[in-house]
Parts: C-alpha cells; sequence; structure tokens
C-alpha cells in the first residue's frame, strides 16, 4: 500500500513547487534591486544637474576615472572620487587591523582553558556590546564626547588633567577625525570577530592542543602552528565580510562632523555617491556621477569578490575537478585516435 | 625528597606563571570593558546635567540634578512660565524626537522586515534544498553571487525608481525588500543541508500533506534554531538600517530612531546640550538592556555563525 | 522606459498584495485608509495593507491622474469648510482645492512658525500644523526635494534665499501665488528685493516674504566698556565703522583682554557681513565668481593670524553659543531673526540685557525665508489667509514683528513701529532695533546677487577656508573653485 503510494509520488513531478518557492525572492529582488541597479547603469550615461536627461554616454566614466571630459571641474571630479576611494580603503584598513589583532588575541585569551579568568562571560557580553548600538546613535555619542573644544567632555578632561593644553580637534581635524572613525569602527566590531574567531578555535579538536603540550611547544607556538592556520576560513570570511561593510561605510562617517555638511576628509564612496544624488532637486543633483561612481564600485566589488572567493576555494575539490577533466581531455583523445586508426 | 621539592618547584614556578599570565589577561579585558561602558556611562551622566552646567564644566563624572527638567523638555511639558527661549527648544526637540513614535515606527520597520526576512529566506531555502529543478543551481550560484553587491550600488537608481512610484515616506520601500535576503539565504541553505533530512518531506507528501503545509507545519518548526539566529540579526539590522530609512522617509511622522538622532544632531539652533545627551541615551538604552536580557542567547547566536552586515 | 516601470509597478503590486496576504494574515488590526496621503495626525501604522493598495492603485492609474479626481471629486465639500474658519482674515481667489481642513506648512526651522501662531492664534481657529523636515538649512534644500515628492501632505512651504530658485523655477514643486489668487500688486508696501526674488524665470510670483533680513553686530556691553571704554552704541558704530577700524578696534580688545575676547564670533558671521554688502553674485553667466571670496581670504586670514576670530568656532554649533555665553567674543553678527525673544542673541548669552545692536562696518543683510505654494495644495483659502496675513496685512504684520523682533516685510508696519516708538527690545537694553535697521533693510539689493547655487558655493567655500585658513590666498581660492566645480559640473570657473 505505501509503497503504492511512495509510487505514485515518485511519478509526480514537484520540479514547480521549487519554482514557486523561490519565485518571492527573485521578484522582490528584480524590482527592488536588478531594476534599481540597471537605473543607475542607465544614470550612469546620463548627465548631471540641469543636463539630466541628456544621453553623454562614457563622460562620467571618464570624468570620475581620468579627470578629463565635458565639465571644467573634471580633474576635480576625478580627484573627488580618487581622494573618497582612498578614504574608503583607509578607513576599512585602519580598523580592520586593529579589529582582527585585538579580537584573534581576546579569542586565544579566552579560549585557553590553562587561563584561569573569572567574569569570562561578562566579558564576551560588554564587548559585544556596541555591536548592537545603532550607528548614528554611535555617531551623536563620540561627536558629543570628542568635540572639537574645550566645551566637550574629553577635551575637557585631559585639559583638567593637564595633558593637553589647547583642546584637540578629534571631529573637524583632518587626522584626529579620521584615528576616531577608525577607533569607533573597532570598537563596534571588535566584540563581534572576537565571538566569531572563537567559535572557529573551539571548533578545532582539543587533542591537537594536548598533543602539541605533550610534545613540549609552547603557547606562542601553539598559536602559530595550530591556531591561526585552522583559523584561516575563518579569517577569510571575516575579511571578507568585513571588505563588503567596509566598501559601503556610510554611516559614522557621514555623521560623525560639526555643523551642517558632512566632513570632506571622511569621505567614503559610500558618502560620495549619495552626496551626489541627495543634492535637493533634480537640477541640483549630480545623477550621472553617482551613477558611474555605484558602477565602478560595482565592479570593484565584483573583483575584490572573485578574488577571495578564488583564494578561499576548496583546492581539493578543485584539484579533483581538474584531474577529472584531464582524465576526460585523455579519454577523448585516444579516442579520437582510435576513430582515426579505425 | 629532594626530587619532589624539585618537582614542587616547577609546579609553583608553573602556577605563578599562568597566574601572572592570568592578571595580565584580567586587566586588559577591564580596561576593554571601560571602554565599552565608559562612553555610555558618560553620556547618561551628562543626559542628568543641564545644558548651562555643561558649558560651565563639562567634564563631570557624577550624576546630576536635571534629569527631570530634561525630560520635560524633551517632551514639551514645561511650566507655564517657562520663558520663550525654553519653550523653542522645547517645541523643536519634542517635534523631532517623539520617542514612542520614533520607536513604534522603529519597531513595525525593524519587525516586519525581520519576519519577511527569516520567512521568505527559509521558504527559498527550501526550494533549493528540497526540489530538484533545472534552474536550481543556477539559482543558487545567482544567490552567492549578489550577496557581496553593497546597498549603496543601487541606491541612486532605487530612490529615483521609489520616487517615480510615490513610494517616499512609505515603509514599502524599507520592509518589502527584506523579502529578497541572499546571505541569509546563503545561511539557511548550508544549515538545511547538514540538518534536515529530506526523507520528512516524503513522509508528509505520503500522509497528503500540500507542499506549502509541508514546509509551513515541518520544516520551520525544524530550522528554528536558524531562524531565531538570523531574526536577531536580521532584526538588529533593520533596526540600525540609517542610510535606507534616511533616503526614504523625510516626514517626522515616520522617523525611525536613528532618523531621530540623526535629526538631534543635525540641531543647528536652539541647541540644549543637556537634551541632546538624553536624546542619544533613549536611543541607546533600551537596546542594551533588551541586549543584556538576551545577551546569553545572542552571542551563542554569533558564534553560529552571524554574519556581518 | 515608462511602460516597463509601469509593468514592472504591476508585478510589485501583485508581489506586495500576496505578501501581505502571506504575511499579515494574523494582523487584523491594519486599518486602511483610501488614498496616498496619510494627515500628520495619523502615522502610519496599518503601512502592509495601505501600502498595497497604493500601489496597486498607481499601477493602473497613474499620479497625474490621482491628482486631478481627487480635487475634482471632493470639490463639494470645500465651500462648506470656506466658510467655518475665522472671519476677520481675506483669503484671495483660490484656484487649487480646499479638500482638507489643516494647513499644513513645511519648514526648516520651526522657529519663525512658532512665532508666527502664536500671532495667528489672535485671528484665527484655523488649524494650522507645521512639518519640520529640514534639521538645518543646508540639509533642508535636499530633503524638500524628496519630501514634497512623496504625495505627503504640503500646502505651504518655507524656502530660504540660499536655494529658493532651485524651488520656485520648478513648476513641479511650486505653484503660483495668483492660484491662491494673491498677485504683485498686493506688495506695494514690501521691500521690492523680496519680490524680485520671489517671482521665477518666467515672471511669475510664486514665493512672498514675510521679513526683510537686516543685519547687524550685536556686542556685549559689559565687555565693551571693560576692555574698550565704550559706553553708548553710538561710539560703538564709531569704532567700527569699516573694515579698518573693525581691525584696529579688535587689536585693541586684544590687547586689553590679553587675547580672551575675540572681536568677531565666527568666520561665517564675518562672511555674512563682508560678501552680502558687496552684492557680488557667485555665478555670473555660468562662471564661478571669486572676487569678493579673495578679497574676503585675504583679509580673514590676517583677523585669524592676529586673533581676532578663533577659526575653530563654527556658526551654528554648540561652540558658537558657548563664546557669546562665556564672553569670550565681544559680539556676532546677528540677522533680524536672531533677535527677538527666545531667538540667538538670547540663547547666546544676551539675557541679561547687557547687549547693543549697530550697523557695523558695512549695512549688511543675511538670509530670509520665503513662503512658497505647494501644487499640491489643498487647503487653499486657508492657506491664501495665511500668507496674506503674514505678507501683506500691515497691522498683523506690526503685531509679529513686536511679538518676534524679526523686520517684517511692510515699510508702512516698519516705519509705523519706529515712529511710535512701540518697540523696545529687553534683551539690547531696550534698543529699539528696526529704528537701528530700516535704513539697512531700505538698501538690500538681494535681488541681484541671488543665485540657485548659493548655499552649495557658501557652505564649499566656507568649509575650504577654514580648513586650508593657514595656506594662502590663491590656495585656498583654487582650493575652492576646484571642489565648486566637482559639485556643479553646470558651472565654469
Amino acid at each position: 500500500m505505501a509503497s503504492a503510494a511512495q509510487s505514485r509520488i515518485k511519478s509526480i513531478s514537484y520540479a514547480k513547487y521549487g519554482y514557486m518557492f523561490i519565485a518571492p525572492f527573485f521578484l522582490v529582488y528584480c524590482f527592488f534591486q536588478i531594476w534599481p541597479l540597471i537605473y543607475t547603469f542607465i544614470l550612469s550615461f546620463k548627465g548631471n544637474q540641469a543636463n539630466y536627461t541628456q544621453f553623454v554616454g562614457l563622460d562620467n566614466y571618464s570624468q570620475i576615472l581620468f579627470g578629463t571630459g565635458s565639465s571644467q571641474g573634471s580633474a576635480a571630479v576625478h580627484e573627488e572620487f580618487a581622494r573618497s576611494l582612498g578614504n574608503t580603503f583607509v578607513l576599512w584598513f585602519g580598523n580592520f587591523i586593529p579589529q582582527i589583532l585585538l579580537s584573534l588575541l581576546l579569542a586565544v585569551w579566552f579560549t585557553d582553558a590553562k587561563v584561569k579568568l573569572p567574569g569570562k562571560g561578562f566579558f564576551k557580553i560588554v564587548m559585544y556590546m556596541p555591536n548592537i548600538i545603532t550607528a548614528a546613535s554611535v555617531a551623536a555619542l563620540y561627536v558629543n564626547l570628542f568635540g572639537d573644544s574645550k566645551y566637550y567632555f574629553v577635551n575637557a578632561t585631559l585639559m583638567k588633567l593637564g595633558m593637553i593644553s589647547e583642546p584637540v580637534q578629534f571631529v573637524a581635524g583632518i587626522t584626529a577625525s579620521k584615528v576616531m572613525v577608525m577607533f569607533i569602527q573597532t570598537w563596534l566590531w571588535f566584540g563581534n570577530t572576537m565571538i566569531m574567531l572563537m567559535s572557529g578555535i573551539m571548533g578545532i579538536s582539543p587533542s591537537l592542543f594536548e598533543a602539541a603540550d605533550i610534545d613540549g611547544a609552547n603557547s606562542t607556538q601553539q598559536f602559530f602552528k595550530i591556531t591561526l592556520p585552522l583559523l584561516q576560513p575563518i579569517m577569510v570570511y571575516t575579511l571578507v565580510t568585513s571588505m563588503i561593510g567596509g566598501l559601503q561605510m556610510f554611516d559614522l562617517p557621514y555623521l560623525y562632523h560639526n555643523g551642517a555638511n558632512f566632513s570632506k576628509q571622511l569621505e567614503t564612496v559610500a558618502v560620495y555617491i549619495y552626496y551626489n544624488f541627495n543634492k535637493g532637486t533634480v537640477e541640483q543633483a549630480n545623477y550621472g556621477y553617482a551613477g558611474a561612481a555605484s558602477i565602478i564600485i560595482f565592479a570593484i566589488t565584483a573583483v575584490l569578490g572573485s578574488i577571495t572567493f578564488y583564494m578561499n576555494r576548496d583546492k581539493d575539490a578543485i584539484a579533483k575537478k581538474k584531474q577529472r577533466k584531464k582524465a576526460e581531455k585523455q579519454m577523448k583523445a585516444k579516442m579520437k585516435q582510435g576513430g582515426l586508426s579505425i | 625528597m629532594s626530587t619532589k621539592s624539585q618537582y614542587g618547584e616547577v609546579k609553583d614556578d608553573y602556577h605563578k606563571k599562568i597566574m601572572a599570565k592570568s592578571i595580565a589577561i584580567l586587566v586588559v579585558c577591564i580596561l576593554l570593558t571601560l571602554i565599552c561602558l565608559v562612553p555610555i556611562y558618560i553620556l547618561i551622566v551628562n543626559s542628568t546635567h543641564s545644558s548651562n552646567d555643561l558649558a560651565q564644566n563639562p567634564s563631570r563624572f557624577f550624576f546630576g540634578a536635571h534629569l527631570g527638567d530634561n525630560i520635560k523638555t524633551l517632551m514639551n511639558n514645561l511650566p507655564e512660565d517657562a520663558g520663550k527661549a525654553a519653550k523653542r527648544v522645547a517645541a523643536q526637540y519634542s517635534s523631532a524626537f517623539n520617542l514612542g513614535k520614533g520607536y513604534l515606527n522603529s519597531l513595525i520597520i525593524a519587525g516586519f522586515s525581520t519576519v519577511l526576512t527569516v520567512f521568505f529566506s527559509a521558504m527559498t531555502a527550501y526550494g533549493l534544498t528540497v526540489y530538484e529543478f533545472k534552474l536550481n543551481s543556477a539559482a543558487y550560484t545567482f544567490i552567492i553571487g549578489v550577496m557581496m553587491i553593497p546597498v549603496q550600488v543601487s541606491s541612486a537608481g532605487f530612490v529615483r525608481f521609489m520616487y517615480s512610484l510615490h513610494l517616499i515616506n512609505s515603509f514599502i520601500p524599507l520592509i518589502v525588500p527584506a523579502i529578497a535576503a541572499p546571505a541569509v539565504i546563503f545561511f539557511m541553505v548550508s544549515y538545511m543541508k547538514s540538518s534536515f533530512p529530506l526523507e520528512i518531506v516524503e513522509a508528509a507528501r505520503i500522509d497528503g500533506c500540500t507542499e506549502f503545509r509541508t514546509f509551513v507545519t515541518i520544516a520551520i518548526p525544524m530550522m528554528k534554531p536558524a531562524i531565531a539566529v538570523q531574526a536577531i540579526f536580521a532584526f538588529v539590522a533593520n533596526w540600525n538600517n540609517y542610510y535606507t530609512q534616511n533616503m526614504i522617509l523625510k516626514n517626522a511622522d515616520y522617523a525611525t530612531v536613528p532618523i531621530m538622532v540623526s535629526k538631534v544632531l543635525a540641531f543647528d539652533k536652539n541647541v540644549d546640550n543637556g537634551v541632546n545627551y538624553l536624546c542619544i541615551t533613549l536611543s541607546i538604552l533600551p537596546i542594551v538592556v533588551v541586549y543584556f536580557i538576551l545577551s546569553k542567547f545572542i552571542i551563542a547566536g554569533v558564534a553560529l555563525g552571524g554574519v556581518k552586515e | 522606459m515608462s511602460k516597463l516601470t509601469r509593468t514592472l509597478a504591476l508585478l510589485a503590486s501583485i508581489a506586495v498584495v500576496s505578501t501581505a496576504f502571506v504575511a499579515c494574515g494574523g494582523n487584523t488590526e491594519s486599518t486602511s485608509s483610501a488614498g496616498g496621503n496619510t494627515s500628520s495626525a495619523a502615522p502610519a501604522e496599518n503601512n502592509s495593507s495601505e501600502a498595497g493598495g497604493e500601489s496597486s492603485a498607481e499601477a493602473g492609474g497613474e499620479s497625474s491622474a490621482e491628482a486631478g479626481g481627487e480635487s475634482s471629486a471632493e470639490g463639494g465639500e470645500s465651500s462648506a469648510e470656506g466658510g467655518e474658519a475665522g472671519g476677520e482674515l481675506e483669503a484671495g481667489a483660490v484656484n487649487l482645492p480646499d479638500t482638507d481642513d489643516t494647513l499644513t506648512i513645511v519648514c526648516w526651522t520651526d522657529a519663525d512658525l512658532q512665532n508666527m501662531f502664536d500671532v495667528y492664534a489672535n485671528h484665527s481657529d484655523a488649524n494650522v500644523v507645521y512639518q519640520n523636515c529640514g534639521d538645518n538649512g543646508s540639509a533642508a534644500s535636499t530633503q524638500y526635494a524628496t519630501y514634497l515628492n512623496s504625495g505627503d501632505d504640503v500646502d505651504l512651504f518655507v524656502a530660504e534665499a540660499g536655494w529658493i530658485l532651485n524651488y520656485i523655477n520648478d513648476d513641479s514643486m511650486s505653484a503660483p501665488l495668483s492660484d491662491l489668487g494673491i498677485t504683485a500688486d498686493d506688495y506695494k508696501d514690501a521691500y521690492q528685493y523680496t519680490v524680485e526674488i520671489g517671482t521665477d524665470n518666467n515672471g511669475v510670483l510664486k514665493a512672498a516674504s514675510w521679513q526683510a533680513a537686516a543685519g547687524g553686530y550685536a556686542y556685549n556691553t559689559t565687555l565693551a566698556e571693560q576692555y574698550l571704554g565704550v559706553t553708548s552704541a553710538d561710539d560703538m558704530q564709531a569704532k567700527i565703522a569699516d573694515w579698518d577700524k573693525f581691525a584696529a578696534t579688535a587689536e585693541e580688545l586684544k590687547t586689553a583682554s590679553e587675547g580672551k575676547v575675540t572681536m568677531a564670533a565666527t568666520i561665517g558671521g564675518l562672511w555674512q557681513a563682508f560678501s552680502t554688502a558687496k552684492n557680488a553674485a557667485w555665478v555670473k553667466d555660468g562662471a564661478i565668481q571669486t572676487d569678493v571670496a579673495k578679497e574676503f581670504t585675504d583679509m580673514v586670514k590676517g583677523y585669524v593670524d592676529n586673533g581676532y576670530v578663533n577659526p575653530n568656532v563654527e556658526q551654528w554649533t554648540t561652540d558658537w553659543t558657548n563664546v557669546g555665553l562665556q564672553g569670550e567674543t565681544l559680539g556676532y553678527f546677528y540677522s533680524t531673526w536672531c533677535l527677538g525673544e527666545g531667538a540667538q542673541l538670547e540663547q547666546n548669552g544676551g539675557t541679561d540685557g547687557n547687549w547693543n545692536i549697530v550697523i557695523g562696518p558695512q549695512e549688511f543683510f543675511w538670509g530670509g525665508s520665503w513662503l512658497c505654494v505647494s501644487p499640491n495644495c489643498n487647503t487653499a483659502t486657508e492657506a491664501s489667509k495665511f500668507v496674506k496675513a503674514f505678507t501683506t496685512d500691515a497691522s498683523i504684520m506690526e503685531e509679529y514683528a513686536l511679538y518676534s523682533g524679526d523686520f517684517t516685510n511692510n515699510k508702512v508696519a516698519m516705519d509705523k513701529i519706529v515712529a511710535d516708538g512701540s518697540n523696545s527690545n529687553p534683551l539690547l537694553g531696550g534698543q529699539d532695533q528696526f529704528a537701528i535697521l530700516s535704513d539697512v533693510a531700505a538698501g538690500i539689493k538681494m535681488s541681484d546677487s541671488i543665485t540657485k547655487y548659493d548655499q552649495g558655493l557658501k557652505d564649499t567655500f566656507l568649509d575650504t577656508l577654514k580648513k586650508n585658513i593657514s595656506s594662502d590666498t590663491d590656495t585656498i581660492i583654487s582650493t575652492f573653485t576646484s571642489q565648486a566645480l566637482a559639485d556643479n559640473p553646470d558651472l565654469t570657473a
């Protein structure tokens, strides 16, 4: 009886359900992501400000990438884009490096069975906490605590302690503000990275460490010979996610400023794009530049993504695939030979 | 005897070393804890001082007596005889920072988005793992491929498109796109592949269960751990999503918590620093409290393989 | 492309509706409100289902048709409502619908409107609300475009001099004042520059201002007496009658106070006084003009080097307020809208009546706001009454001037106040700021120099100047020019 039902079920094709189940995703994705992306692509071939309806070909790209084009400010457009790209990488790098080092150190400490650390759970919880706070609130918090004059907490305190005589420009200062943004980003993310690395380390078989202990390896050796190599996949994962996050870094650089306008020294690519298309009426905005910059970033993401995928690919599987292909080729070649010989 | 004492010395030495290391680590951890908590503490302290007190001495470490006044200003609940300047400050803050409305809006957006994200991601993941169809692997590859695309890349076109659909000042562009969350699907697919037995689907079919019901009544309960983890992250990400909300919501009635905070940050007239701090505190504190209540669960979730924004 | 858009919109609405079905099965509380306009009183709690209706309606009908249908369909209601409102105020012959009973004004700063509403309450019981959508002048311009496009209720909106031209020259953003039955003839007593600015490129009157934004130099009399020995406003004016004297007095002040007190609070304030007096446009024939900027840079670099102004203090920040409160600056350059009770003068330390205002080195003006009509205005009669009350009615404008301290845009009203001596500002120790500023107001020629690029160029210039204050003038100007060109590809150098 059951087997009859089973065979009846087997004979039904369920493929259509598969399409039905994945349809909402594709409909919504195409509508809210793909079409806007295509729209952005179209915008990148159109003019800016008063010329927004005009088709200008690759003008925006040549202005942004090479500084040559129809507008007198082409060189400056290129400069600004290059600067914002530079800022993006500097700010990302400046928070990723301290973040990964600190997280790695903490993760190793927290997972080290030999270290007796009271309140481990509490530390973990507190260190992850900044990550859940809204970036807008974080920016507001730091702007208000680290304001540029002696009327703000940090400067006032440092001056009271006699550590500085003049207030430090934590917000408007060109280098100081960048360092601050790196610091805040690290502050926001080190707990998250730490916990992910911890789960990675805990996934490593304890017998490896035991064996190393018996062989007399000290903790530094264990770290470099066991922990680090085995953590590679999760490190790469952290790198990739952090990089994607870094490329779209917006909230903090955009909101971390005094006065009415965002700080130019913190302008990232995301801020550049937003600033250019969000400038008031359509005749004020630079949709062309924003579109072209978006597409360029898209290309950069695609390249970086492919590189990391390439680096992180399953080498064994690929090697096997290659072997199989090779074998197939040989087979074919043989068959051809055979065919000829016949 | 002598060997024993020698052994004891080595042991003592070893213990001392471990002890020293532990203490050093403890000191570092306490330092980091302070770095995490002190800004929040100072923020709360400052929100209990008046703007004037803060101007005279901005370096305050202890609570003041003006929290009530600041709250009254923020609620626009000043005494009748308050000066016009004070009233103006109150009117400005209360219209831009309506905490109840802001939290409600944020909750609506984050709540619905989260439900849509986890439900449809689970559904898509189910479709990809349970059924075999021609475009299956192509669809999965597509999802992995687009996982990397930053939102900013399409935002210029997105805003113009929403413009032309008259969806500005509407929650739709913030909620409906949550249906398509490639990273969550990716996570769910790998979860299902490792811990969802396909035989159950067959068994359900034999019992005459429809495909959709199988998914809702059998698959979803089995995927609870993955759904819970992703729900937390989706909620936090949507709650904190200042970028898209700021592009779409321009009417104070629809303002969410991040937008309200950015508005307060941008005030250039009638600024009252005490109330400023209070606003920031109110935007942070409830989240932090909820976090501490759920922290164990959240930390476990992160360890399970959270996805960064 | 529009066809494609429409098809996609249809697809989306199907997706949305199906979503609402699947996701909100248990959510019964969602109230469905018809049409796109949600009034400010009711926040959109009912997002999912309402939204579904909204987008599907659009997919079928397209927006322009919708607007037309709405106004004609509900035309019957309007006449009934017109009669209810306070009888004292006059409305023009309106040409826009009257379907809503709440007048919604979108603004970017609510200080003026709060004053207006207080005054208006004495004359009308109409339901007037404001929507504060910009957080500061620069951001407002960018917020408005999106907001006005959203379909949310807007009847009137307030636009600032720095960017008003973008809005009145765009018919999708603003409607002519004649639609509210208001014409240029109503502004015979107004300061003519406000009418000229409110007129678009085609000669249509699109905006009306309630203020003539004359400015002056307000100073702390206690500090002036202590360090400069100045006891009267006339003496003070004599000491700063031109920029040379201003600098000489600044030097005297610096020596006397041992560098503790600066002459001007911010570079931004100095720029306001210096540049507007020159009446030079930022842009002429599509080319950026930098002569005034160059002159100013030369001057202000000297000021910074000599400590006459602190370059790190920025306008509209806490520092700006604190230098006044803590007595670190002798004075501010203020516009009239800073001088009323509760406004900037008071906030920046002018609570004890120990401040005075004088004209300063040059007669200048600063900003000014206009009321513009949204094409989607659906409270036309009330809107007409409101605009007329604050931009044409001499008696209400007099009342407003006395209440708010703002210099109103009506010569008759202002002359009357000055002649009657009815204004005495306690913050200025009983001075009548209108008497001092009335000549300044009469001399404003802003209409020659205003361009639609002003706000952006001014912000860019001051930002560049502040960040590069130690560079030489040519570097600062060329840095500014290249940034300005990058921001505005329409322009040339």
